[in-house]
């Protein structure tokens, strides 16, 4: 009797451990576990290729020559290009929208050589473990290409050494952590702007562009906001100014006129503020009482948005903000009228990366079809051809140049810059232009 | 005095607490005086800033402080759902406003004129009546759901029901208005950023409408109350309850009357902050109750919870510490909170019953 108890007691136990203990140790022995499964299903798709490419009557030498064979699309199957987002909770706006506008860019062109492309996006939900149970789906699918994606940094991070090992290239319209191209990944290229580059390009428009020599730095103490608020800083010393005042607030307060006056004793040109719009529109509002009126107010892609706008009205009015929204062109009207006409929503109210979805779309299109060819009726991609015509890339799209560095940053053109003019976001213009 | 002093015994915790004390107080006094007379970052312009911003958020403050005290002073509870009962008042302001601004005026007042462009101070009063009545009755509503059932049980008892009322109200809130953050309508003579300038070392420094207002205003409210709580009959029983419930019960006071009535006053004091914050902030959203009712809890315990005059105190001295503290020890604008809470944990080692409040008794505590 007392035995029983103790082997149900030494059940419950490790029944205890067994829930508790991964959580913290989760990652090396998942990691493994996922570059095992990725592994035997790397295997089974060469297989796979082999068996088709058996039928096929052997494969082309391109593609037994490519370090990653080919992409084999027999005739009637689609192009393939996989999209890892989160489609569904939360955050889905995100998934929702960018998976949208590189469908549009899959569905407007006209395909290759009789074959057309398809959009295959799958909910990661945002999170790494998401992100990689995605793309060990991908990897197996011989008419997988390309990846548009993923969409969320974590949830990128973890599927970059899986397309790695199987050379999909791939191209994220959003994912911003800086990190990510530090890996040393072949494959991982994007067309959003870091943080990094954005604070670099903020402080040359502040020095150069508007002349201001001394100005102050705020931020929200939140990772976004502060890692701006010190690029910005140490850039603007670089070029030769001086930060008179560095700041920073409690994020979610209602009153920031202390921390504002503050600022204002040191008598800056101009306020830097890395934060999001929430706090961006109290600081507004409040920026006559600490006596900043003559000062001008300069945000980042955080406080970019209809919100800032709306809720500060008149007393909004000069600020500056960054944005991937591009400017207005013809292009960029096209899109807009094409994108209301397919979805529900306009262009731009879900995300703000509706547009440089759209050129993720165009660039990877772009990539395919300068390496991919037909061969006895079936369309081959050499993938590791693929993987460098991707890095190549030389664009042109509704947000500019896009155009890779060796480690894989597209955003040639860097973020756009705003200001509110009578109420609304208009492109910056600068008095010397 | 002397006689205290001869028998004070140097224990192990008073000679660290003498310590702690010179400590702390040499560290003050010297970064106070470095930033005062050595380094001179701050005109007086910029400290009549710090100032005006600090006493206006004491005020709010102080009358969500008062709303602890008076209930702890009862019930020797800590009502922690009151800074969703000022959440509420914020939010049933905010609706008054919108609906005095969509009512057309009497064409006689003037041309495209809504009703609260027209009459500003009638619209305003009514607003105040809105927020002050909705938390008045959220508080006795409280009172009678969440905490007189409990009346008999353990006192940690009605402080978990306390934590469970906030959370609820908090929720409820959000499902009922969205989460998103909406912006007060001021009528236009009371409009945010708008302001008297004053001349003060060659600058000038903005006092604005809204923050005058609240502070006259607040300040007019703990008289009101103060007068309430000492020359009237209610206030008479309020105090003779919060000395000992029996004994106010023999002499024939209704017990729980006098402590719904305590209710829908911090309630009113609650309200009316919260209508404040509205005007003078400008955005909020559900979650607007929960720092502040945080604060004020803080300023209730500096000021000694319990004493009505300690939480006017306390509110307006954590204002005026939020504000300036950070200024004067030349420390980070976001270290505010740090040195508030810094400051309550010292007063609270030399005066354990907070700066006005008295020992308890073994009954009250």
């Amino acid at each position: 009797m007392k035995f029983k108890r103790f082997l149900v007691l030494l059940f419950v136990f490790i029944l205890a451990l067994s829930a508790c203990a991964p959580q913290p140790v989760a990652d090396p022995p998942s990691d493994e576990a996922d570059s095992l499964a990725q592994e035997t299903e790397a295997a089974t798709e060469e297989a796979a290729t082999e068996e088709a490419a058996d039928d096929e009557a052997g494969l082309p030498a391109a593609c037994e020559e490519d370090e990653f064979g080919c992409a084999v699309i027999p005739e009637g199957e689609t192009i393939k290009v996989g999209m890892g987002a989160p489609m569904l909770g939360d955050y889905s706006m995100f998934g929702i929208d960018i998976s949208q506008a590189v469908a549009l860019a899959l569905q407007e062109d006209d395909g290759f050589e009789g074959w057309s492309y398809e959009l295959v996006a799958e909910d990661t939900g945002g999170t790494p473990e998401g992100g990689a149970a995605v793309a060990n789906k991908f990897v197996t699918d011989p008419t997988m290409v390309a990846i548009a994606g993923h969409i969320f940094s974590g949830s990128t991070d973890a599927a970059i050494p899986i397309y790695d090992k199987a050379g999909f290239p791939m191209m994220s319209p959003s994912a911003t952590n800086p990190d990510l191209t530090q890996k040393g990944s072949a494959v991982f290229n994007r067309l959003a702007f870091t943080d990094a580059a954005q604070g670099e390009a903020a402080a040359n428009l502040l020095f150069n562009d508007f002349g201001f020599t001394e100005i102050a730095v705020m931020h929200d103490g939140g990772t976004y906001g502060q890692g701006l608020a010190d690029v910005v800083a140490a850039t603007f010393e670089d070029l030769g100014g001086e930060v008179v005042a560095y700041e920073a607030v409690t994020p979610g307060e209602a009153d920031y006129v202390a921390p504002l006056s503050a600022v204002d004793a040191a008598e800056p040109e101009a306020v830097y503020f890395g934060g999001y719009a929430a706090e961006a529109i109290v600081m507004m509002n409040q920026w006559s009482q600490a006596g900043l009126d003559d000062v001008l107010f300069f945000g980042c892609d955080g406080t970019f948005g209809v919100e800032f706008t709306d809720k500060t009205g008149a007393n909004g009015e000069g600020a500056v903000a960054a944005s991937l929204v591009p400017p207005d062109s013809e292009e960029k009207t096209a899109f807009d009228a094409l994108y209301a006409e397919n979805f529900p929503t306009e262009a731009g109210e879900l995300s703000a990366f509706t547009w440089s979805s759209f050129d993720t779309g165009n660039v990877l299109i772009a990539a395919i079809e300068s390496v991919a060819f037909v061969e006895n009726g079936t369309l081959y991609v050499p993938r590791g051809a693929l993987v460098d015509a991707v890095r190549n890339s030389d664009f042109f799209g509704l947000t500019g140049s896009v155009k890779c560095d060796e480690i894989g940053e597209c955003n040639a053109s860097g973020p756009a810059w705003y200001q509110v003019v009578d109420g609304a976001w208009t492109p910056l213009a600068l008095a010397s232009d | 005095m002397i006689n205290k002093l001869k028998n004070l015994k140097l224990t192990p915790g008073l000679i660290l607490r003498i310590l702690v004390g010179l400590g702390v107080l040499v560290f003050l006094g010297w970064r106070i005086y470095q930033t005062a007379f050595g380094e001179g970052t701050y005109g007086p312009d910029t400290w009549m800033r710090f100032l005006i911003a600090g006493l206006v958020i004491g005020g709010m403050y102080a009358l969500i402080a008062i709303g602890y005290t008076l209930v702890y002073g009862i019930l020797f509870m800590i009502n922690f759902a009151h800074g969703e009962v000022m959440m509420l008042g914020t939010f049933a302001g905010y609706f008054a406003l919108e609906a005095f601004a969509a009512i057309p005026a009497p064409a006689a007042a003037g041309p495209d004129l809504n009703f609260l462009n027209a009459y500003p101070v009638i619209a305003l009063i009514l607003t105040f009546l809105a927020g002050a009545g909705t938390s008045a009755l959220v508080g006795l509503l409280l009172e009678r759901i969440a905490y007189r059932p409990l009346r008999g049980a353990p006192r940690l008892i009605p402080l978990i029901s306390a934590i469970g009322a906030s959370i609820f109200l908090q929720n409820a809130a959000q499902l009922l208005f969205g989460p998103q953050r909406r912006q007060y309508m001021n009528p236009d003579i009371l409009w945010r950023g708008m302001g008297w300038m004053i001349p003060v070392g060659g600058k000038e420094v903005m006092l604005t409408y809204t923050g005058a207002f609240s502070f006259v205003l607040s300040i007019l409210l703990m008289v009101a109350l103060f007068i309430l709580v000492k020359r009237t009959k209610l206030g008479k029983s309020m105090r003779a309850v919060a000395e000992n419930k029996q004994a106010a019960a023999l002499m024939g006071i209704d017990v729980d009357s006098v402590i719904s009535k305590t209710f829908i006053i911090s309630g009113i004091l609650a309200g009316a902050a919260g209508v404040m914050w509205g005007i003078h902030n400008g955005l909020f959203n559900h979650y607007v109750g929960f720092i502040p009712g945080i604060k004020a809890f803080t300023a209730a315990v500096l000021g000694g919870i319990g004493n009505i005059p300690g939480a006017m105190m306390g509110g307006m001295l954590l204002g005026l510490l939020e504000s300036m503290g950070p200024a004067l020890l030349g420390l980070d604008f976001q270290l505010k909170d740090v040195i508030a809470f810094t400051i309550l944990i010292l007063v609270l080692i030399f005066r354990p019953s907070g700066l006005l409040g008295e020992a308890l008794t073994e009954e009250k505590v």
